[in-house]
C-alpha cells in the first residue's frame, strides 16, 4: 500500500523526490496494473512526473528525434516524423494494446519496465536511440542497449529519471519495419516480433539492423542475420538466410502462449515479412503502418 | 492515510478523501459516488473502466485518482444532461447495441471519443477504437453499426 | 415466414438506465455499514486438511468476521449430487475450494485477513487427467461418493460422476458391412463464461431474515441454495437480482450468497464480495467442460449413415455443481440432428481435480458439434461427396426417427443448411488459403415450470411481474411484446418487476434458454385472464356476450364494430386492480422408447422442439503462422416463430462471436495440477471489436407445435454451438490438415500443417 503521492511541476522536484526513495509514475498503465494484479505492490512513495511539459515534447532535428519520455505511444505514432523516417517506431507504438492504452502509456514508461515483449524496444535498438538519464547529481546517456538488462530490468539507478529518448535518423534510403505476430488483430502482446532496419545504395544493403521482441530474455539485435543482408540485394534468399539467422540467434522460452518450437519458427516467418516490408519501405513503396494489418495477410 | 484531492468530473468540481494510491475508477466509484463506469478486470484489457480525461480515453483502473487532479474527468453520466440522451446514447438503443449493459459505458466512451477525433469514420476505424472494450452479449456487431449511424447522422445534420 | 423485419423493433425498457451509467449491478449496490468480503482458498487441487488456524487473522484490526466449515451447518449440496461443503473441512479437492471467508473494513484488509489464515495441508497427488481418472487404481476424488445423496438416474461408480448410453442396432455389425468407415479422435480443452461483470453478493440481515444482491442467472437456485446450506427456511431468504452484467450459464446456480450470508450473520454487519477477474475464472464451479471425443461412422456410398460409436470422457471437475446431466447431453450432440441407423453412444462424465464444471451457453454442445462435424466432413472425403451435399442427404426430416426412437414434427435443419450455403456463396472460388466450412447443430427446447402476474393499474397501464431473470439478452424485456399482443396494448404500456424471489412466482432462471419459452407462456396466460376479466368488465357497459370483443389499439371493442367500444383504461379505472396469473401448461417431453442398452436416462434421450442451425464461415488461414481470421459468418436458426427480433438476431450475433473465440482463441491452460495458467484477458483472448466479422442471419421459421408463445422455441443457447465446427471444416478445406485440439489456436493449426 502506497504512503504518498507527490506531484512534480519541475524535473528538479521529481529528481528530489527520486533521490528520497519515491518511484515516479507516467501514465501509470504498468505500474498500476502490476500492482492490481499482486506482481509488485505499488511502491511507498510515488512521485507523478505526468505534469512536467518538458518530459512531453517531441523535439526534431535534421539529425535526430529526441522524444520525451512522457510522450504517449499514440502521439509518437501520428508523429510525421516518427513514420516517415522511423517507421518501425511508429509500427510498434501503432500497435500497444488499445487506443486508450497507447493514448496514456507512454514511451518512457514502456522503456523502463524493460518487457521483453515490449514493442518499442526493438525499433529503438535498432535506430541506435539513446536515452537521457537525469539525478539531481547530473545526466548520462545510454544506448538502449546499456539500458535493458534483462526482464523487467534496467542499468538506471533509483534516483534517475529517463529524460528523453534520442533516435538519430537513419540515412536516405534507409526503411524500417517492426512486425509481431497476432492472435488478436487488438489488445495483443508480442509472441514473436521482429525489428528490421535496412539502407539500400543502388540496389544494394548497406546497413542492415534486425532484432528479435519475445525471443529472448532481453530484446536483442541479431548480427549475424545482420551479416546475411548486408552487401545482398535485399533477394529472397538473403532474406530467408538473414530470418534463419534471426531464429537461430533466438533463446525463446516456452510459456502459456506458446512453445519455444513455435516461437523459433515464427521468429523466421515473422524475421522474414519485418525485412520484407523494410526492403519495400526502402525502395519507397508504400506499406501501411502498423504494418502488421498488411503483413500476415491483412484481413479487409 | 488518505488525502484530500479535488476531482473534476463531469463539470463538478468535487472534494474527495482518497488514498493514494487509488485509481480513479475506484475514486470515482467509492468516493464520488458514481457508478456508471464498470470494473470488469485487473488489466486494462476490458475497458469497462473507461473514462475520458481531457477528452481523451483512459482505463481507469490503470490510473492513478490523483493524477487526474486538476484535468476534465468524464463519465458515461456525463455524456448528456440528466434526463437526456446523447444522438450516440440513443443510437446505441435503437440499434440494439445494449444487452447487459456492463461494457457499455466504456463502449460508449471510446465511441465519443472516436467521433471526437472522427467526424467520418470507416467501418474498420470503429473496430479499431472499439477494440480495447469487450463485449460478450452483442458481438460488436449492433454497436459498430450504432456509431457508423451517429457519425451519418451528424454528417446528415451538419449539411447546410 | 413473414419477414422478421416487419416486426416491431422493441426498445428495451432497461436500456435508458445503462446507456447513462444510472443503472446499477450488484456491485454498484451498497449498504450502509457493509464490509468487504475475501475467501482464503485452497492452494492445492488436492489436499488433505490438517488444521485451519484463523487466531492471527482475527487480531487483525478492521476485521469483523471470520467463517468457516465450523460456522455453518455440516450440509452437502449440488443439484444432482450432493457432493460439496461450502467451506472444505476434510478435504480440498481443487484449487479455489473455499476454506474460510473474511469480512473487514476494507478489500485490502480483508485481504490480508485472508493471507493470514494458517492452513496446514498433507498434500496429495492430484488427479487432474479425466482419462486418467477412469483407470483402475487411480485415487478416488470423493471417498465417499456412494454414500452421497444424488439422483438415482445417474449412472455413478467411483470416479464417474455420471454415465449416459445411447445405445440402437448392432453398431458393431454395421460397422463391418459399412462401405465406409471413419474414425477421429478429438480433445476439447476447457473454457469459460467470462461475463464482463465478475460476480458480486451483498447480504444483510434483519432479525432471521437475509436479504441477498447476487448477480445470478437463477435466484430461485441461489435461494433453495441459501436456505438448504445455512439452515433457514426459504421464505428467510430473499434474493434481489440487480441489472446483470451478463451471465453466459456461468452465473447459474447456488454460488457464493451463502458464504456471504454466513458472513454477514457472524459480523453482525452487510457483507459485499466482489470478485476479482482471476477469481471470476478460476473459483466459480462453473466452467465448459473439456472433453475426449472418439467417433467411428459407417456409411454406405451414396452416404446414409449406418452406424456411429462414440466414446466420451468429460471432464465434470471436483463437483457435481449443476453439471450433472452433461454425459447425456453430450451422447445426444454425438449423435446430432442426423439419421443414423445403429449407434453405440457411451459418455461419461467424469471427477477430477480441476475447477468444476457447469452449464456454459450450451454445455457440451459446440465441443462436441466441433467434433461431429469434422468427422462429418472426413466422412465426406472419404465417400467422395460434397460435405453439404453428404449432410442434405443425412439430416433429420419431418418423421424421421432419432436413435432413441423419438419422431420429429416439422424440423426446418435442411433449410437452414440450404440457405447458410446460399448467403455465405458455397462453391464459389476463393483466394488461396481461404475456404467455406460448414456445420450443423441442434439444441432442445426445455419446458419448466415458470409464472407470472400481469397487474393492470388504474390508468390502463400495466405491470408483469415475473420470476424470470434478465441476464441481459432482453428475453425478459421482451415479454411485454407478448402481453401487448394479447391486451392490445403498446409493449411500451408495461412496466417490469422482475428478479426478487420475494415479489415473482417461481421460475427457473436465465439458463437453458428458456425465458421466452416458458415464461413467455406464462405471460400469455397471465395477460390473458387479464383480458378475461376486461371483457367481462366491457360486455357488462357494452350489453354484450363477452365473446364477441377483441382487444385491440388500447381498447375493448366489438369484433366487426370498432366503433363499439370502450378504451382500457377506463375499464382499469372503474375496477378494482385486475391481476392475472399464469404458468402456462409445459409442453410435454416428446415420446421416446430408447433400447433397452441406454443407460443413464435424465429426460434428455428426447428433445423438445429442438433448435436447428446451420453455420457457414468464410476463414482466411496464414499458413506460416496458423493464425486464422474469420471473414464472413453466414448464420441460419431454426427457433420457431421470432417474436422480438432485435434481441434474436443479438442472439446470434453474440453466439457466433463467443463460438468463434471458442473456436480459435479462448481456452483454459491448464498446468496438469489443477492450476489454470491463464486466467485473466490478456492469455484468455476474448474475440475484440476489430476481430468479429460480419454475420448474416437468416431465421427458417417452422413454428413450434409444442412450443413457445407463437410457435416459437428457445434462442440463446444455439448460435455459440456450430461455429467452432464450421470455423475447423473451413480450416481444414483452407490448408488441408485438421486440427484435433480446441481451441484451434495459431500454433496448433500451424503444427497440424507440418
Amino acid at each position: 500500500m502506497s504512503a504518498s503521492l507527490a506531484t512534480a511541476s519541475t524535473v528538479e522536484q521529481a529528481l528530489a523526490q527520486l533521490a528520497a526513495g519515491a518511484r515516479p509514475v507516467a501514465g501509470g498503465t504498468d505500474l498500476v496494473v502490476g500492482a492490481r494484479q499482486g506482481k509488485a505492490p505499488l511502491p511507498e512513495r510515488l512521485v507523478a512526473i505526468h505534469r512536467l511539459a518538458e518530459l512531453s515534447e517531441i523535439r526534431e532535428s535534421s539529425t535526430e528525434v529526441a522524444l520525451g519520455a512522457l510522450v504517449s505511444h499514440r502521439r509518437c505514432s501520428e508523429s510525421g516524423t516518427v513514420r516517415d523516417r522511423l517507421t518501425a517506431l511508429a509500427d510498434a507504438c501503432a500497435i500497444v494494446g488499445s487506443i486508450a492504452t497507447r493514448t496514456t502509456g507512454t514511451l518512457g514508461g514502456n522503456l523502463m519496465n524493460a518487457s521483453p515483449a515490449m514493442e518499442t524496444g526493438g525499433p529503438l535498438l535498432c535506430f541506435g536511440a539513446s536515452v537521457t538519464l537525469r539525478s539531481a547529481a547530473g545526466s548520462r546517456s545510454l544506448g538502449i542497449d546499456e539500458l535493458l538488462a534483462g526482464p523487467g530490468r534496467t542499468t538506471a539507478a533509483s534516483d534517475e529519471l529517463l529524460e528523453a529518448v534520442s533516435v538519430p535518423l537513419p540515412p536516405a534510403g534507409t526503411g524500417s519495419c517492426y512486425a509481431r505476430l497476432e492472435y488478436r488483430r487488438q489488445m495483443e502482446i508480442a509472441i514473436a516480433g521482429a525489428t528490421a532496419v535496412v539502407t539500400l545504395a543502388n540496389g544494394e544493403v548497406t546497413d542492415a539492423r534486425i532484432a528479435m521482441t519475445a525471443l529472448s530474455p532481453a530484446i536483442g539485435r541479431a548480427g549475424e542475420a545482420e551479416a546475411a543482408l548486408i552487401g545482398s540485394g535485399g533477394e529472397p534468399d538473403a532474406i530467408r538466410r538473414a530470418a534463419q539467422a534471426l531464429a537461430a540467434a533466438a533463446s525463446p522460452i516456452s510459456d502459456v502462449r506458446a512453445s519455444a518450437s513455435y516461437r523459433r519458427a515464427m521468429a523466421v516467418v515473422i524475421g522474414r515479412r519485418a525485412i520484407e516490408a523494410a526492403l519495400a519501405r526502402a525502395r519507397g513503396e508504400w506499406v501501411p503502418v502498423p504494418a502488421s494489418t498488411a503483413l500476415h495477410g491483412g484481413v479487409r | 492515510m488518505k488525502v484530500e484531492a479535488i476531482l473534476r468530473i463531469n463539470g463538478v468540481a468535487v472534494p474527495v478523501e482518497i488514498e493514494p494510491h487509488w485509481s480513479l475508477l475506484r475514486a470515482v466509484r467509492d468516493a464520488v459516488g458514481l457508478t456508471g463506469a464498470k470494473e470488469g478486470c485487473d488489466d486494462s484489457e476490458c475497458g469497462a473502466c473507461m473514462m475520458l480525461l481531457d477528452g481523451e480515453p483512459v482505463n481507469s483502473c490503470s490510473y492513478l485518482a490523483l493524477q487526474a487532479q486538476d484535468r476534465e474527468i468524464t463519465t458515461v453520466e456525463g455524456l448528456a444532461a440528466p434526463g437526456e440522451l446523447s444522438d450516440l446514447q440513443s443510437s446505441f438503443l435503437e440499434h440494439g447495441a445494449v444487452q447487459c449493459g456492463f461494457c457499455t459505458p466504456g463502449m460508449l466512451i471510446s465511441a465519443t471519443a472516436l467521433l471526437r477525433r472522427t467526424q467520418d469514420p470507416s467501418e474498420e476505424e470503429v473496430r479499431i477504437a472499439l477494440a480495447g472494450n469487450l463485449c460478450r452479449c452483442t458481438g460488436y456487431g449492433a454497436i459498430v453499426d450504432a456509431v457508423l449511424a451517429t457519425a451519418a447522422g451528424r454528417a446528415a445534420d451538419s449539411v447546410p | 415466414m413473414t419477414a422478421t423485419a416487419q416486426r416491431p423493433r422493441l426498445i428495451r425498457q432497461d436500456g435508458r438506465e445503462k446507456v447513462t451509467g444510472a443503472g446499477r449491478y450488484t456491485a454498484d449496490v451498497v449498504a450502509a455499514g457493509q464490509l468487504h468480503a475475501r475467501f482464503r482458498y485452497s492452494d492445492h487441487a488436492r489436499a488433505r486438511i490438517l488444521r485451519i488456524d484463523t487466531s492471527r487473522a482475527r487480531e487483525l484490526a478492521g476485521v469483523l468476521a471470520i467463517v468457516t466449515h465450523e460456522d455453518v451447518p455440516d450440509v452437502l449440496y449440488g443439484q444432482m449430487v450432493k457432493d460439496r461443503r461450502l467451506f472444505a473441512r476434510e478435504e480440498v479437492r481443487f484449487d479455489s475450494d473455499v476454506i474460510a471467508a473474511v469480512a473487514a473494513t476494507t478489500p485490502e484488509i480483508a485481504q490480508a485477513a485472508a493471507e493470514l489464515i494458517q492452513v496446514d495441508y498433507e498434500p496429495l497427488e492430484a488427479v487432474c487427467d479425466p482419462e486418467l481418472a477412469l483407470e483402475p487404481g487411480t485415487p478416488l476424488i470423493h471417498e465417499r461418493w456412494a454414500s452421497y445423496e444424488a439422483d438415482e438416474t445417474m449412472e455413478r461408480d467411483g470416479n464417474v460422476l455420471g454415465r449416459s448410453t445411447i445405445v440402437r442396432g448392432d453398431a458393431t455389425a454395421a460397422m463391418a458391412g459399412a462401405d465406409v468407415v471413419v474414425s477421429s479422435r478429438y480433445e476439447a480443452d476447457g473454457a469459460h463464461g467470462v461475463p464482463i461483470e465478475p460476480r458480486a453478493v451483498l447480504a444483510q440481515w434483519q432479525g432471521d431474515r437475509v436479504t441477498i444482491w447476487s448477480s445470478t442467472q437463477t435466484p430461485f437456485a441461489a435461494r433453495s441454495g441459501v436456505a438448504l446450506t445455512l439452515g433457514i427456511p426459504e421464505s428467510h431468504v430473499r434474493i434481489i437480482v440487480p441489472l446483470l452484467g451478463g451471465g453466459f450459464g456461468s452465473k447459474c446456480d447456488f454460488h457464493f450468497e451463502a458464504h456471504v450470508a454466513a458472513l454477514a450473520r457472524k459480523a453482525g454487519r452487510p457483507v459485499r464480495l466482489v470478485f476479482s477477474r482471476r477469481e471470476e475464472f478460476v473459483a466459480p464451479d462453473h466452467r465448459r467442460e473439456s472433453i475426449a471425443i472418439e467417433l467411428q461412422t459407417g456409411a454406405r456410398r451414396d452416404g446414409t449413415l449406418v452406424a456411429r460409436r462414440a466414446r466420451l470422457v468429460l471432464d465434470a471437475g471436483a463437483y457435481c455443481g449443476e453439471g450433472g446431466f452433461f454425459a447425456q447431453l453430450a451422447a445426444m450432440h454425438a449423435i446430432g440432428p442426423y439419421v443414423i441407423e445403429n449407434v453405440d453412444i457411451d459418455s461419461r462424465l467424469v471427477y477430477t481435480n480441476n475447477q468444476p464444471s457447469g452449464s456454459i451457453r450450451a454445455p457440451t454442445a459446440p465441443q462436441t458439434c466441433w467434433a461431429v462435424e469434422q468427422h462429418m466432413d472426413e466422412l465426406a472425403a472419404a465417400l467422395e461427396l460434397d460435405p453439404v451435399e453428404l449432410r442434405r442427404r443425412t439430416l433429420i426430416e419431418e418423421g424421421s426417427e432419432s436413435p432413441t426412437r423419438q419422431v420429429f414434427g416439422p424440423v426446418g435443419i435442411r433449410h437452414t443448411l440450404e440457405r447458410a450455403a446460399q448467403m455465405i456463396g458455397y462453391g464459389q472460388p476463393l483466394p488461396e488459403n481461404e475456404a467455406i466450412g460448414v456445420a450443423c447443430g441442434w439444441w432442445p427446447s426445455f419446458g419448466m415450470p415458470s409464472g407470472a402476474y400481469v397487474k393492470l393499474n388504474g390508468d390502463g397501464t400495466a405491470t408483469i411481474v415475473t420470476g424470470a431473470q434478465e441476464n441481459g439478452s432482453g428475453a425478459v424485456m421482451g415479454l411485454p411484446l407478448i402481453a401487448a399482443q394479447v391486451l392490445g396494448m403498446r409493449p411500451e404500456d408495461f412496466s417490469i418487476l422482475c428478479q426478487d424471489t420475494d415479489a415473482g412466482p417461481y421460475d427457473s432462471g436465465s439458463s437453458g434458454s428458456q425465458t421466452t419459452f416458458n415464461n413467455g407462456r406464462a405471460v400469455a396466460e397471465a395477460a390473458g385472464e387479464v383480458a378475461q376479466r376486461l371483457r367481462e368488465l366491457a360486455a357488462e357497459q357494452l350489453e354484450i356476450d363477452p365473446l364477441d370483443l377483441e382487444l385491440a389499439g388500447g381498447e375493448v371493442r366489438v369484433k366487426g364494430s370498432p366503433d363499439r367500444s370502450v378504451a382500457i383504461s377506463e375499464l382499469a379505472a372503474a375496477d378494482a386492480e385486475i391481476l392475472g396469473k399464469g404458468s402456462g401448461a409445459v409442453p410435454e417431453q416428446p415420446a421416446c422408447s430408447p433400447d433397452s442398452g441406454c443407460l443413464g436416462r435424465l429426460g434428455m434421450e428426447s428433445f423438445l422442439e429442438p433448435q436447428l442451425i446451420t453455420h457457414a464461415v468464410h476463414v482466411r488461414v496464414d499458413p506460416e503462422t496458423g493464425v486464422v481470421r474469420v471473414l464472413r459468418v453466414a448464420a441460419a436458426h431454426d427457433s420457431g416463430t421470432i417474436i422480438n427480433p432485435i434481441g434474436a438476431n443479438g442472439q446470434v450475433h453474440g453466439g457466433v462471436v463467443m463460438g468463434i473465440g471458442q473456436a480459435l482463441t479462448e481456452g483454459m491452460a491448464l498446468d496438469g495440477h489443477g492450476h489454470q495458467r491463464n486466467p485473466h484477458l490478456l492469455d484468455y483472448k476474448l474475440q475484440t471489436a476489430a476481430d468479429a466479422p460480419r454475420i448474416e442471419i437468416a431465421w427458417i421459421e417452422t413454428p413450434a407445435v409444442n412450443g413457445g408463445p407463437n410457435g416459437s422455441k428457445g434462442v440463446g443457447e444455439p448460435p455459440s454451438v456450430p461455429t467452432p465446427g464450421a470455423i475447423a471444416n473451413a480450416i481444414a478445406r483452407a490448408t488441408g490438415r485438421r486440427v484435433h485440439r480446441l481451441p484451434m489456436t495459431p500454433e496448433r493449426v500451424w503444427e497440424a500443417g507440418r
